[in-house]
C-alpha cells in the first residue's frame, strides 16, 4: 500500500523523464542511424571525418580547454582569497552575477567592449590614432566569453574546499620558512586537488555544450553547437543533426564524470552544469 | 592570514581583476543605451532616454509572454519536483541513484542537443509553445529537486516532524505546519532560480519557438545579429533589471550551489 503511495508520488517525474527526456534521445539515435530505412553507422563515420565537423571539433575542444585552465588559474587565488578573508562579501556576489546571464547576453558584453565600435577599439584609437583590439568576432572574444560564464562556475566549486584549508598547516608551513610558491605547490593546491578537478570538469562540460555565446559572437570560428544549429536549420540534415547531438551530449556527460573520477571520488550532485 | 602576505597579495590581484572583468560591460551597455549615437563616442549629442523607451516597447509583449512561461513552468515543477523530492528524500528504493542521475541528465546534456530531440521527436507539439514549456522544465526541474532533496532529508526536520506526531499531530497538520514552513527559505530560493533560468533560456528554446511564442532571450539574439546596437543595449538594460535583482536575492538565501547553462 505504501510502496504505491510512494511510486505515485514520484509517478509524474517518471513519465516526464520517459516522455520528454528518453524518448527524445532514442529519437536522436533513430533518426542518426536509419537513413533512407538502412541502419547505418555512416553519418558519424562521415563527421568524423569530414574536415569541416573535424574542425568544429577541435575548435571547440580547444576554446574549452584553453577557458578552463585560464578559469582555474585565475579563480584559485580568488576563492581562496574571498573564502579565507571573510570580507568584501559583495565580491562574492558580484562573481555569481554571470550565473544568471544566458550566454548572448555574455555575447554581446564581448562585443560591447572588444567589437568593432567597442568601448576599448575606441579608447584605443582616441589614444593612438589607431583602431586596434578589436578581436570580439575571433578566437579570441569567444575565449573571453568562455571565460567569463566559468568564472562564477569555478569560483563557487573551489570556494567550498578553500574554506577547508586550515590557517595552522599555512602558518606552520611559514614559520619553517616555505615561500608561497612552495606553500601553493605543496599545501594548497594539493588540499584543493578533488574541487581542482570538479571546477575543471564543471567547466569543461559547460564550455563543449554552450551555444548562445558562440551564436552571437562566431563569424567564421565554428564551434559544435553552431554545426548543430546549422545541420538542422540551413542545410535540412536532421540525420546529421541528430549524430552531432549525440557526439556532443557524449562528450560533455564524458567531462563530467570522466574528469572528476581522477580525483578519486564521486563528483557531487551540485557540481553539474 | 594578513593583509600583507603574499598569498593574499595575489588573491586580491585576481579577485578584483575579476571582479572588473565581471562587472565591467554593465557601465558600458548604460553608456551605449542612454547615447545618441554610439559610433560618435558615449553621449556625444547629450543623453537620450530614446533607446530604452523604443526598446521597452517593442519587447513588452514578448516580456509578458516569457513570464507567463516562467510562471507556468514554475507551478509545473513544484507539482512534479515537491513530491518527487519527498520520495527521493525520504524512502530508499532500487533504481533512485538512477533516477537521481537522469534527473540531472538535462543539465549535463546541452541544451541545443535537448531541443533538437524534443522537436524531432514531437513535431506537432511545437505549435501553441507547448514543447517551450517542456523544455524550460526539463531544465529547471533539476534544480528544485536538487535543492529540495537535501532539506527534506534533514535529520533535524523529520524530528520535528516526528515530536509533531507523537503531539497528535494528523499527516496533514505535519504538511502544513512542520514540513511546508521549513521548506520556505529553499522554496523561495528554488523559485526565485527556476523563474530566472527560465527568463534567460536561449539553447534550449533555439529550435522550439515561434514567431507567436518567442521568449525574451530569442528577441534579444535577433537585436544582437541585426539590430541597431543602442537599441539592443536597452533591450538588454530592461532584461538585466528582471534578471540581476533575483541573482543578488539567490546569493543571500543561500542558494548559489545551484547553477545553470552558457
Amino acid at each position: 500500500m505504501r510502496r504505491w503511495a510512494n511510486f505515485s508520488l514520484i509517478l509524474p517525474l517518471l513519465i516526464l523523464l520517459a516522455a520528454f527526456l528518453l524518448t527524445p534521445m532514442a529519437v536522436l539515435w533513430v533518426r542518426s542511424v536509419n537513413i533512407d530505412g538502412q541502419i547505418t553507422l555512416n553519418i558519424y563515420v562521415e563527421s568524423l571525418t569530414n574536415p569541416r565537423y573535424l574542425t568544429a571539433f577541435a575548435n571547440t575542444a580547444l576554446l574549452a580547454v584553453a577557458s578552463t585552465a585560464l578559469a582555474l588559474l585565475v579563480c584559485t587565488p580568488t576563492a581562496l582569497y574571498i573564502e579565507r578573508g571573510r570580507r568584501e562579501s559583495w565580491l562574492a556576489v558580484a562573481l555569481t552575477i554571470p550565473l544568471s546571464l544566458p550566454g548572448i547576453v555574455i555575447g554581446f558584453f564581448v562585443i560591447l567592449v572588444f567589437g568593432r565600435t567597442g568601448v576599448v577599439p575606441q579608447l584605443f584609437e582616441s589614444l593612438t590614432g589607431q583602431r586596434q583590439l578589436s578581436f570580439a568576432y575571433t578566437f579570441w572574444g569567444l575565449l573571453l566569453g568562455y571565460f567569463y560564464f566559468q568564472i562564477p562556475r569555478v569560483v563557487l566549486v573551489l570556494r567550498g574546499a578553500a574554506a577547508g584549508i586550515s590557517n595552522d598547516v599555512l602558518d606552520a608551513a611559514r614559520t619553517l620558512g616555505a615561500s608561497s610558491w612552495r606553500l601553493y605547490t605543496h599545501v594548497i593546491l594539493p588540499t584543493l586537488r578533488p574541487a581542482l578537478l570538479n571546477a575543471a570538469s564543471l567547466s569543461l562540460a559547460t564550455a563543449f555544450g554552450a551555444f548562445g555565446t558562440a551564436a552571437t559572437l562566431s563569424r567564421g570560428f565554428r564551434v559544435v553547437p553552431l554545426e548543430i544549429a546549422a545541420a538542422f536549420t540551413e542545410n535540412f540534415e536532421p540525420e546529421r543533426a541528430s549524430a552531432l547531438s549525440l557526439l556532443l551530449a557524449f562528450v560533455t556527460t564524458l567531462s563530467l564524470v570522466g574528469v572528476g573520477r581522477l580525483g578519486g571520488q564521486r563528483i557531487p550532485q551540485d557540481s553539474q552544469t | 592570514m594578513t593583509a600583507s602576505d603574499p598569498i593574499s597579495r595575489i588573491g586580491r590581484f585576481f579577485a578584483w581583476s575579476a571582479a572588473v572583468l565581471v562587472l565591467g560591460p554593465l557601465p558600458v551597455l548604460l553608456a551605449v543605451s542612454t547615447s545618441p549615437n554610439w559610433q560618435r563616442g558615449p553621449w556625444v549629442g547629450g543623453f537620450t532616454l530614446r533607446w530604452l523607451i523604443e526598446a521597452w516597447e517593442r519587447i513588452a509583449p514578448i516580456v509578458s509572454f516569457s513570464v507567463q512561461l516562467a510562471l507556468i513552468v514554475l507551478l509545473i515543477d513544484f507539482l512534479i519536483g515537491l513530491p518527487a523530492s519527498w520520495v527521493l528524500a525520504r524512502r530508499n528504493f532500487r533504481g533512485r541513484q538512477l533516477l537521481l542521475s537522469l534527473t540531472i541528465l538535462p543539465v549535463a546534456v546541452p541544451g541545443i542537443a535537448v531541443g533538437l530531440g524534443l522537436i524531432l521527436a514531437y513535431p506537432t507539439l511545437k505549435a501553441g509553445g507547448w514543447l517551450l514549456i517542456v523544455g524550460h522544465i526539463l531544465y529547471t526541474l533539476p534544480f528544485v529537486i536538487g535543492s529540495l532533496t537535501p532539506t527534506l532529508a534533514d535529520a533535524k526536520l523529520r524530528e520535528q516532524e516526528t515530536a509533531a506526531e507523537t503531539l497528535g499531530a494528523n499527516s496533514l497538520q505535519r504538511l502544513l505546519f512542520v514540513t511546508l514552513p521549513q521548506l520556505r527559505r529553499t522554496l523561495t530560493a528554488a523559485a526565485v532560480m527556476v523563474f530566472t533560468l527560465s527568463m534567460g533560456e536561449f539553447n534550449v528554446s533555439f529550435f522550439l519557438f515561434t514567431p507567436n511564442q518567442k521568449p525574451l532571450p530569442v528577441e534579444l539574439y535577433s537585436g544582437y545579429i541585426t539590430g541597431r546596437l543602442e537599441v539592443a543595449a536597452a533591450a538588454t538594460v530592461w532584461f538585466l533589471l528582471l534578471v540581476i535583482p533575483a541573482a543578488v536575492l539567490i546569493e543571500r538565501l543561500g542558494g548559489s550551489r545551484l547553477r545553470g547553462q552558457a
